[in-house]
């Protein structure tokens, strides 16, 4: 999630902002795996039903282009377009200076998202 | 006076014997998180490890699986059934692509769906340094089955869990 947020650095989670209520799109949330211990932190790009694309770096949610403010690194991606999955949410991280290959995003289940940083 | 000198002796012996089974004759799930604890030491390398040290490691890591261990990677072509030897070659040489490896799980599930088997879904992270100096940091989610053969829990299949759907 760099520049959002740095490797190593220390935060809590706020776990009832999803409790109760359904991830929005730009909220940066914490994704888990088979626990708590290890979670990712990324950010809700599209919502269920919605249509994901990148095209030469810019992202694309039903065909219209997304203005992302928090991005500050140079990004070349590019993703043909796919449908996200009932009770699902599509997360990317802020970091798309890397290549898309080496980063870990796609569609999540909304069950796996455990909350949001507490800042 | 006397009751309360053998309530004294006694109930320490109690809690001590009690200990001392728990040491001696381990949970069954104590001993499948044994055979996680042997994986991860063996295919954890630090830069000062030397040739026998490797080629040990290289053949112990074998002897924690199945005669045949069916590997699951959603989208690589990795996923195949692979024979012990098979897997103790392939651990070796991706070892030596590395100078740092240390391997470690997290969350560990674990069920017992019939005696001699046993389901473990767990968080597994890789972290460490390639030869040519590049940072590692891989975390998945693993649904791992054990066979339970000749008294040991031995990998007989390991799934990759698609956390994120490209």
């Amino acid at each position: 999630m760099e520049p959002t947020y740095h490797d190593g650095g220390f935060n809590f989670c706020w776990r009832l902002r999803t409790l109760f209520s359904e991830p929005r799109r730009f909220d940066v949330v914490a994704v888990r795996f088979a626990g708590s211990k290890v979670m990712l932190l990324k950010r809700v790009v599209a919502l269920e039903y919605e249509q994901v694309e990148f095209r030469d770096g810019k992202l694309l949610i039903d065909g219209k282009a997304i203005e992302e403010p928090y991005l500050h690194y140079p990004c070349d991606w590019n993703l043909s377009p796919r449908r996200v999955e009932k009770d699902c949410v599509y997360v990317i991280g802020d970091n798309r200076g890397m290549p898309i290959e080496n980063h870990h995003f796609g569609q999540t289940s909304k069950g796996r998202i455990m909350g949001t940083p507490l800042w | 006076m006397v009751k309360i000198k053998y309530l004294l002796i006694g109930v320490p012996m109690v809690i001590i014997g009690i200990v001392v089974a728990f040491i001696v004759f381990p949970s069954e799930e104590k001993k499948v998180k044994k055979s996680f604890n042997l994986l991860s030491e063996w295919v954890s390398k630090s830069p000062e490890e030397n040739a026998f040290t490797m080629l040990q490691k290289m053949k112990n890591i074998g002897t924690l699986f199945d005669e045949s261990c069916e590997l699951k990677v959603p989208s690589q072509s990795l996923s195949g059934s692979y024979k012990r030897e098979e897997i103790s070659t392939y651990a070796g040489s991706a070892r030596s692509y590395f100078s740092q490896l240390h391997l470690k799980f997290y969350d560990f599930h674990i069920l017992f769906p019939e005696k001699e088997g046993v389901k473990v879904t767990l968080t597994s992270r890789l972290t460490g340094k390639s030869t040519a100096g590049e940072q590692l940091d891989e975390t998945r989610e693993l649904e791992c089955v054990l066979k339970k053969i000749e008294k040991k829990w031995l990998f007989s299949q390991i799934e990759v869990v698609e956390v994120l759907k490209k």
